[in-house]
């Protein structure tokens, strides 16, 4: 596959029903964000990973996180998808403060508003390429007639329509995080978090996954992506730099 | 003196009187139905003669499984006129007609005669079967334990199963599947597997009661069953077993959404 297939009509329908906050045009804004790992909290007891990181993240903003291995890179990426809860500092994601949201509200967040895709790609290795697919949509209630609709419009976005009953061990590494970006759509999310999304495939194969996110990107889905891959960094609107838990540059990718 | 005559063959001949003969004695013997035999009580001299009139099949009785003794069945008068004395006996069995009262029926034997004792069979058999009922309550306990066992055995079943799919419950957790949905997809997999287990012991249970009476009832050459797999046992096994599945998938399943997703990953 050379480019990304049409957007299926369900990414482009409106958003799955939530009784969370409305969409807004600010996605992410943290503030004094730190994470000390350890026993301590303090800085002093423990290890700190995020030393007080501000960053606001606009609407269909693909924004790409650098920076050399240990620099808090997916800290941050976990803080601010409200994976992980920072040890100090606020973060709001698409208009609701992650500090003021119980574990069940966080979650209902992350399945119905967020996409994640992992660099080990993380399918369910038991479901079909289909049903991997269908998993968020059937968590947040989708009829199942929709659900297989639409999981097969995103196969054939991600150019799999062939494969949509092989089981991810039947698929390769870049077939996986196709399948793997279609489930991040799934319930068409606001913005999708990436950790590493090409850190397991050639590069020709990671042309493909851009391919993908530019097309993600150009169909109105903000993109925050923690990557060492320059290819990457390069096809991203805005660039953040990390070293030592800080941000130490902030701006276009250099082309 | 044509008539006479006529009158003396029309007279019926004297015909032995009839005898029931247990299965395994007829078999010893050998004797069929219409055979006749020479019966005589032990320690007596009369003998008489009988005809088989049926072959019966032996109550089962756990009491006397071990004794190699046969059953006869004599009429009343007939065993009366062979026993030296005549007027004694040691002890008879009455059974009541449907609907007549056990009660008036004992106080009327024993007030026919000083000295005897009526009881109802329930409670000559509760009497009979103390060391029935301490065998049974060993069987309880062993089940007991079994169970228990198992229901460990399950435990740390589904805590492995559950274990193993860490990364998967990660990957859940991560994209937003509730705990509440996780948790239910752990206790529905150990409930079926309790389930299906059940089924297989069920069957097991069916198949070994079937061994174990077939065999020991060769052994003894007796209809009595050794082993009962009765719908109660059935429901209270497959019940335990089920209840036990929901613990130890609810115990399973809540030990590992108390982990944060991102730790998931770690060992």
């Amino acid at each position: 596959m050379s480019r990304a297939g049409r957007l299926p009509d369900a990414l482009e329908r409106g958003r799955a029903a939530s009784n969370l906050a409305d969409p807004v045009e600010v996605v992410i804004r943290a503030s004094g964000v730190q994470k000390v790992y350890g026993r301590s909290s303090s800085e002093e007891g423990g290890v700190a990973a995020l030393r007080g990181v501000d960053v606001v993240v606009a609407s269909c903003e693909w924004t790409a996180i650098v920076g050399p291995s240990g620099c808090g890179k997916s800290t941050l990426l976990n803080v601010l998808a409200g994976i992980d809860a920072p040890t100090a500092g606020t973060v709001e994601l698409l208009g609701n403060d992650l500090g003021r949201l119980d574990e069940r509200a966080r979650a209902r967040l992350r399945l119905l508003r967020v996409g994640f895709v992992f660099q080990r790609f993380h399918l369910l290795p038991v479901l079909t390429a289909a049903e991997n697919i269908e998993l968020p949509m059937a968590e947040a209630g989708v009829a199942r007639r929709d659900r297989r609709q639409r999981s097969r419009e995103l196969l054939d976005f991600v150019g799999l329509g062939g494969r949509t009953d092989h089981r991810p061990p039947q698929l390769s590494g870049g077939e996986q995080q196709r399948v793997a970006i279609a489930r991040a759509v799934a319930n068409q999310p606001d913005v999708v978090f990436a950790d590493e999304p090409t850190g397991e495939l050639d590069s020709r194969t990671s042309a493909q996954i851009l391919e993908l996110f530019s097309s993600l990107n150009a169909h109105g889905t903000t993109l925050l992506t923690v990557t060492h891959d320059p290819e990457i960094a390069r096809r991203a609107r805005r660039v953040i730099e990390m070293s030592d838990g800080r941000i130490v540059s902030d701006g276009r990718p250099a082309r | 003196m044509f008539i006479a005559l006529l009158g003396v063959l029309l007279l019926p001949l004297p015909v032995d009187p009839g005898i029931l003969v247990e299965r395994r004695l007829a078999e010893e013997l050998p004797a069929s139905v219409g055979d006749t035999v020479i019966a005589r009580v032990l320690g007596g001299t009369a003998e008489r003669a009988f005809v088989v009139a049926g072959i019966f099949e032996r109550a089962p009785d756990p009491n006397r499984i071990a004794r190699n003794d046969y059953e006869v069945r004599f009429h009343l008068p007939d065993l009366e006129q062979m026993l030296p004395d005549h007027d004694r006996v040691d002890r008879f069995a009455i059974e009541l007609r449907s609907g007549a009262d056990p009660e008036a029926t004992a106080r009327w034997v024993e007030s026919l005669a000083f000295g005897t004792q009526v009881y109802e069979s329930v409670t000559l058999a509760d009497r009979s079967s103390t060391t029935f009922r301490v065998v049974s309550r060993f069987h309880d306990a062993i089940g007991l334990v079994t169970l228990l066992a198992s229901g460990i055995f399950l435990l740390c079943l589904m805590v492995i199963r559950v274990d193993g799919r860490r990364p998967d419950v990660r990957t859940m957790r991560l994209i937003g599947v509730s705990r509440r949905t996780i948790v239910s997809a752990v206790v529905a997999e150990a409930v079926l597997i309790a389930a299906v287990a059940s089924v297989l012991g069920v069957a097991m249970g069916a198949v070994l009661t079937f061994g174990v009476n077939t065999y020991f009832g060769a052994y003894y050459d007796t209809t009595l069953r050794f082993a009962i797999l009765s719908p109660r046992i059935v429901v209270v096994a497959a019940s335990l077993g089920v209840a036990l599945g929901l613990i130890a998938g609810g115990l399973a399943a809540v030990r590992i959404v108390r982990v944060p997703p991102q730790r998931l990953g770690e060992r």
